[in-house]
């Protein structure tokens, strides 16, 4: 089946990523596909470029990379909560006249809509809240 | 067919009240996180008329050293039953 992945919990604050992140490797064990993570709420924190936990704790962020880069996942930030919490891609940060991008390259900027779609386009929506 | 997901403990949030009146009568219910405190036997009174459809997440369970005090009207399964659940059914709602 086709999975998508609703996260609106912060890292390192609730369960909510270590669980989404549990599932998706636990679909994709039984042959699914997880096509899309949206992140959304305090959710888009898991999109922190400069995310830097110590050496002997889970890097969340570095793990939806790396679930990005093995299957092929797309993790898809709604632009507005992230622009409130100072996440931004190179774009959005010189269109606001700062300097320096705070979302992690793997993610994208995307548009509430695209969950309306996300829920129309996947089989299966399971939503991971704090 | 719905699956429940709850990730409260019913000791600190009236929300499983909404959860159970919001089920119908073949739906799942499926304790995640703190979630998982309300499948403990002193705890389980909160889930009435649930038998075979009440489930709580190992891992979660054992994560907060609860694995032996799961009540057995409880089914407990891992995160492969857990996408398994979510295959039956139709769609999941998320409660918390």
């Amino acid at each position: 089946m086709r999975y998508a992945l609703l996260v609106l919990g912060g890292p390192y604050s609730h369960q909510a990523a270590h669980s989404a992140l549990r599932f998706a490797h636990a679909a994709i064990a039984r042959g699914h596909r997880v096509d899309t993570v949206f992140f959304y709420h305090d959710g888009v924190h898991n999109a922190a470029h400069f995310a830097a936990p110590p050496q002997d704790e889970p890097h969340l962020v570095d793990a939806w990379c790396d679930l990005q880069r093995t299957h092929g996942t797309a993790l898809q930030v709604c632009v507005a909560a992230a622009l409130r919490r100072g996440l931004l891609d190179a774009r959005e940060a010189e269109r606001h006249g700062k300097s320096g991008a705070s979302l992690e390259p793997s993610f994208e900027l995307t548009g509430l809509g695209q969950l309306l779609d996300i829920g129309q386009t996947h089989e299966r929506l399971i939503t991971f809240a704090p | 067919m719905l699956l429940h997901l709850l990730n409260r403990a019913p000791s600190s949030s009236s929300v499983h009240q909404d959860v159970l009146r919001a089920m119908g009568e073949e739906d799942g219910l499926m304790l995640i996180e703190d979630g998982v405190f309300g499948a403990v036997s002193a705890q389980v009174q909160h889930f009435p008329g649930l038998e075979g459809r009440l489930f709580a997440l190992r891992e979660d369970l054992e994560s907060r050293g609860l694995a032996g005090r799961c009540d057995a009207s409880v089914t407990i399964v891992d995160m492969d039953g857990f996408v398994a659940l979510t295959e039956e059914a139709q769609r999941t709602v998320s409660w918390f």
